[in-house]
């Protein structure tokens, strides 16, 4: 299997970015006919700030994220690991940073290829065997290679935009040159930016849910095996506990009664940055099945 | 996911029931396709060994029906040349284990005996039918749940682990030839006891 465009996916995302640009083209439009030429300062002004932040982002997100770079000889297998998968997704090996902490979790970062480093938790390292953490590394792996980081820090520069607008707005009346549209016209504005700043969160976060299945895609076509990255994902959310540890027979004595748990809604649905493991691992069950049909 | 579905879901009522079939002992040929499916795709081998685990009940009629168990799996041995035990665990389950390296012969086999049971009406009995298999990481069993009528992989490990990747790559595999347990709160091990290696043991 090699990297298979899902082109439903690429379509969506496609039209996710394209809904954005056009939102903020729009919104950008409307403001300036309320607020004339003090909205391209400020652009201006703010874009710097996200230049600086773009450019120092491997630096700047582990730090805060309290990871510390890692040499090879501190921790040879997770190197290796890194070095061999990298080579498998043809990329330049990123930095290997370790963060001190119970949690599972890791992240990648970087705006580019040349400039990535790729982060685990102790926690991690501890809960998952070998493979199924070579799968979790080719998956951050992955997002470096779809350069993830790139676009979602150009999606959300552009909701920050229209958040900065709303709060500025507020504060300010809007220092409003447009000619006697007075309250009335700011009262629109801000209610204008608002709504923008909606609509380009949910989008933005509907990005990032395609980004991770993508990201599920690519660890898959490295290691060739989905199967791995699925069970680090349902161990990692705990799905795992729920596989019970107690025997049928003294469960069967006992005659259980079970809780099933209410699934989160359409609501919580929107919100979410990750698609749910339940619907990840539906995707990775797919692919494996695909690769056994080789 | 339908939209009735969505909204049953969001309401929480998605009741156990749901997920829930009626066993039906015919399932267990479903184990036949997935013998070639497991050595050929997954390089498992079949262990030539599989069980039905039953709760006993102190009564006449329920001791007739294991004799009559007996008797057909007796009568059978000639023919399917499957060796079978009654057995009893430290649970306090019994077990009619049968060998066979053929396994269409050992799913007839099993087949009858849990159809016997059926006929006899202790169906309700009738705990999980198990097929074992060998690989190079381990051993693995696909286990039938007469309550859920549904099959579940489960890969034991030594010091009561499991081996939860080797349980999804065999669901992900044998999804949709065999009705597969969604819920993982049901993928109930069946532990062996210290000195044995099979859940029956």
């Amino acid at each position: 299997m090699n990297w298979q465009a899902d082109w439903g996916l690429r379509f969506r995302m496609f039209l996710t970015m394209f809904l954005l640009f056009a939102l903020y083209i729009v919104f950008a439009g409307a403001i300036s006919l309320y607020m004339g030429g003090s909205m391209i300062v400020f652009a201006l002004v703010f874009g710097g700030f996200s230049l600086v932040q773009y450019f120092y982002s491997d630096t700047l997100t582990l730090r805060s994220m309290g990871a510390q770079t890692v040499s090879a000889e501190e921790y040879p297998q997770l190197h290796g690991s890194i070095e061999r998968l990298s080579q498998q997704a043809d990329l330049p090996k990123p930095k290997v940073a370790v963060i001190d902490s119970n949690v599972p979790n890791a992240f990648a970062t970087g705006r580019n290829q040349r400039n990535a480093a790729v982060a685990v938790t102790t926690g991690l390292m501890r809960t998952l065997d070998d493979d199924e953490l070579d799968g979790v590394l080719a998956h951050e792996l992955a997002h470096v290679k779809n350069r993830d980081m790139m676009v979602m820090t150009i999606a959300s520069f552009l909701s920050t935009i229209a958040f900065m607008i709303v709060r500025w707005g507020a504060f300010f009346g809007g220092g409003n040159r447009g000619g006697g549209k007075g309250g009335a016209g700011i009262m629109v504005a801000i209610l204008v930016s608002l709504l923008v700043w909606i609509i380009s969160y949910l989008l933005i976060r509907a990005l990032s849910r395609y980004r991770e299945y993508s990201a599920d895609r690519g660890a898959a076509a490295i290691t060739g095996n989905p199967s791995a990255l699925a069970s680090a994902l349902l161990k990692i959310s705990g799905e795992m506990d729920n596989v019970p540890k107690n025997d049928m027979r003294e469960e069967a004595e006992m005659n259980a009664f079970f809780i099933i748990p209410i699934k989160s809604g359409i609501v919580g649905k929107l919100f979410s940055t990750h698609p749910s493991t339940e619907s990840r691992v539906e995707a990775l069950r797919d692919l494996e099945q695909e690769m056994q049909a080789f | 996911m339908g939209l009735l579905d969505g909204l049953r879901a969001v309401l929480g009522l998605r009741a156990e029931s749901d997920a829930r079939r009626d066993a039906d002992p015919d399932d267990l040929f479903g184990m036949s396709t997935a013998y070639i499916t497991m050595q050929t795709d997954l390089r498992y081998d079949s262990a030539d060994v599989g069980a039905l685990c039953f709760s006993g009940v102190d009564s006449g009629s329920f001791h007739d029906a294991v004799d009559e168990v007996e008797a057909i799996l007796e009568a059978g041995r000639e023919e399917t040349g499957t060796d079978f035990s009654v057995t009893s665990d430290d649970h306090g389950y019994h077990w009619v284990v049968l060998e066979d390296d053929d396994p269409e012969d050992l799913i007839t086999s099993m087949h009858f005996a849990a159809d016997t049971f059926i006929e006899h009406g202790y169906g309700s009995r009738l705990l999980a039918a198990v097929f074992a298999y060998t690989h190079r990481d381990g051993p693995a069993y696909w286990i039938y749940s007469f309550r859920r009528g549904r099959y579940y992989p489960f890969a034991p490990r030594s010091g009561r682990e499991r081996d939860s990747s080797a349980e999804f790559k065999l669901e992900a595999t044998l999804d949709g030839e065999l009705e597969i347990e969604r819920e993982k709160e049901y993928w109930y091990p069946l532990w062996p006891s210290e000195r044995g290696t099979h859940p029956w043991e």
